[in-house]
């Protein structure tokens, strides 16, 4: 395989969802400092079914993982979890979001693309461990909380992580909203180191 | 074996109270968590079936910030005594800033079947009362089967089978009809055998009912039923005739709330029913049945304050199930039917004061009953429980001189 370069995999984002018969949802994968961290460009999910029963007034819990692996059907060699509730201000006609994980922020008055690029500039995955040059890949994966992943994975304690992880080590239920994007292949040298952006919340 | 129960009942109260989550606990991760709740609407035919505690615990709400947790705590429970899959909820915009409406709606299913248990309920004194029922609903037809035994609502105790059809939307959202059938094999306490009482009626051993009524929502807090019942029993003397009580029904039911200052609720709910048998309708005997009831309550925040009256009055021959009963585990709880008035009695006042504070209730429960000529005795009672939801767990004591015996009651939707 020559360079990979980042039209390359620019384009092997939008190509790997269609191959794998997904909705084409399309996230584009940026260094910022250590931290790997994914911008929707064609990445929805507060739409549809979601979006109805927020602006029906009640909040909604969508866990989030993004894993990097040295192939795409390989197990995950690095993963980061998180959980985030969502809702819509039936007044102000924007939404909120609460970020639950290790990391604590919220975030008010947003627009739905603002809110679901919030929760996934505030999903990070350590650079550390991963080679250089080495291509990986880079899956991100939204599930709407079942009730019964609620009891797993939110303690007395807080969330625990690792119960979060088990529950993406399975395939989500039959019903449960899910969503998912691939960017890959791609190397750390490849990716432009952006300045660490100071988040707000 | 009474400090047994006792001793139950102190700790269950101490669990209760360790576990119990906090039903206006703020939830902060909802934005709309910081308006406050203007009302929750439910149709008047979700609201006519839903029972009391469930009614109270909803118009708790009014007047607080929105709790989503405590919300579907309601819908849920709303769901498991409507016996629907789904109970689904809106918020929308309040009529004052900063303020929301909760619209509860039932998702009717185009077919549903179910099995429940509408009551459950152990009296120390009387033994179990409790049945079952599979109800099958298409659209706003429901068919309901089952079986029960009851020692609670009458003289005797009954056992047998019901049914029951019901078009829960007749043209319109105003009218309703339904259908009942039963039939009931009667026993009787030894007491009640051996004590003659309401002229020359006599014990049955088995009864079927026919109830064909109809109910019309006049507004959203007055409704009218009117029909016709149709019973016919065996007397216990096997040599005599079936004999048969045919009476025309009519019952006028109101109910209303009203919003006091901050979070403070009051709910008003009034009714009267007649049962007039005539030999117009072919009946063997001629009586006429009246029954007034009054519920007042008063709720600020967790604490509830109600008082309920209730007054009967049967004249003519009426039979013996048509006749009043205190000493139940609903009705003057802590005293014994049997002791009280074996055969029930043609008259009645009954009063019971409740002060609840979250889980715990407390209650006085004052009545009497007795025949036309009698003298009239009125009894007292106290009794202290826990109600969670539809669950009940009580004990009740009779005021009365010499050796008092408690009476502990457990139950489901009681």
């Amino acid at each position: 395989m020559g360079g990979v370069t980042r039209r390359w995999w620019l384009l092997a984002s939008f190509g790997a969802p269609l191959a794998w018969g997904l909705a084409p949802q399309v996230v584009r994968v940026r260094l910022d400092g250590d931290d790997l961290r994914v911008t929707p460009v064609q990445f929805h999910f507060l739409t549809g079914k979601s979006l109805e029963k927020l602006k029906d007034g009640f909040s909604m819990v969508f866990l989030a993982q993004l894993s990097a692996s040295g192939e795409l059907n390989e197990p995950a060699m690095k993963r980061a979890v998180d959980r985030f509730i969502v809702s819509y201000d039936i007044w102000e006609e924007k939404f909120a979001v609460t970020q639950t994980g290790n990391e604590r922020a919220k975030a008010v008055n947003l627009s739905a693309p603002a809110a679901e690029a919030w929760c996934l500039d505030h999903l990070a995955l350590g650079i550390a461990g991963l080679a250089a040059d080495k291509p990986f890949w880079i899956r991100l994966e939204l599930r709407a909380e079942d009730p019964r992943d609620q009891a797993v994975v939110v303690g007395e304690s807080g969330l625990n992580l690792t119960r979060l992880i088990e529950v993406f080590s399975n395939p989500a239920r039959a019903q449960q909203m899910r969503w998912e994007a691939v960017a890959g292949p791609m190397r750390l040298t490849d990716l432009k180191r952006e300045r660490r952006s100071s988040r707000s919340g | 074996m009474k400090f047994g129960l006792i001793s139950l009942l102190i700790s269950g109260i101490s669990l209760w109270g360790g576990n119990q989550q906090p039903l206006l606990q703020p939830i902060e991760y909802n934005v709309n968590s910081r308006y406050t709740v203007e009302s929750i609407d439910v149709s008047p035919e979700i609201e006519s079936r839903i029972s009391r505690g469930l009614k109270h615990d909803l118009q708790i709400l009014i007047g607080q910030k929105l709790n989503p947790t405590a919300l579907n705590d309601l819908a849920r429970r709303m769901r498991d005594e409507l016996k629907v899959r789904t109970v689904s909820q809106k918020l929308l915009r309040g009529t004052a800033p900063e303020h929301v409406r909760v619209v509860m709606e039932v998702a009717h299913k185009r077919g549903e079947f179910d099995l429940s248990v509408p009551r459950l309920l152990y009296n120390s004194s009387q033994g179990w009362t409790g049945g079952v029922d599979a109800t099958a609903v298409m659209g706003n037809h429901a068919i309901t089967a089952g079986l029960l035994s009851n020692n609670e609502d009458l003289a005797e105790r009954y056992t047998g089978v019901r049914a029951r059809y019901e078009d829960r939307r007749l043209g319109n959202d105003r009218l309703r009809f339904q259908f009942d059938f039963a039939s009931y094999h009667d026993q009787w306490s030894p007491t009640a055998s051996a004590n003659p009482a309401g002229g020359s009626l006599g014990l049955y051993r088995s009864r079927q009912s026919f109830e064909p009524v109809a109910t019309v929502a006049l507004n959203k807090e007055l409704s009218f039923s009117f029909g016709a019942g149709f019973q016919r029993f065996d007397p216990e003397l096997r040599s005599a005739h079936t004999q048969s009580a045919n009476a025309a029904i009519t019952a006028l039911r109101y109910q209303g709330r009203f919003e006091g200052w901050g979070a403070d609720q009051q709910e008003l709910e009034a009714g009267y029913s007649l049962r007039a048998g005539t030999k117009f309708l072919n009946s063997d005997l001629a009586y006429v049945r009246h029954r007034w009831m009054l519920r007042y309550s008063f709720t600020k925040g967790r604490q509830t304050v109600s008082d309920q009256f209730i007054a009967g009055l049967a004249t003519g021959q009426a039979p013996l199930f048509e006749r009043y009963v205190l000493g139940t585990g609903t009705m003057l709880r802590g005293w014994d039917k049997d002791d009280l008035d074996p055969r029930g009695g043609s008259r009645m006042v009954y009063n019971s004061l409740e002060y609840r504070y979250s889980v715990v209730d407390v209650f006085y429960e004052t009545g009497a009953i007795w025949d036309s000529g009698q003298d009239l005795g009125i009894h007292h009672s106290v009794g202290v429980g826990l109600r969670k939801n539809s669950f009940l767990i009580a004990m009740a004591f009779p005021v009365k001189g010499g050796r008092a015996t408690p009476v502990f009651l457990v139950g489901l939707n009681y």
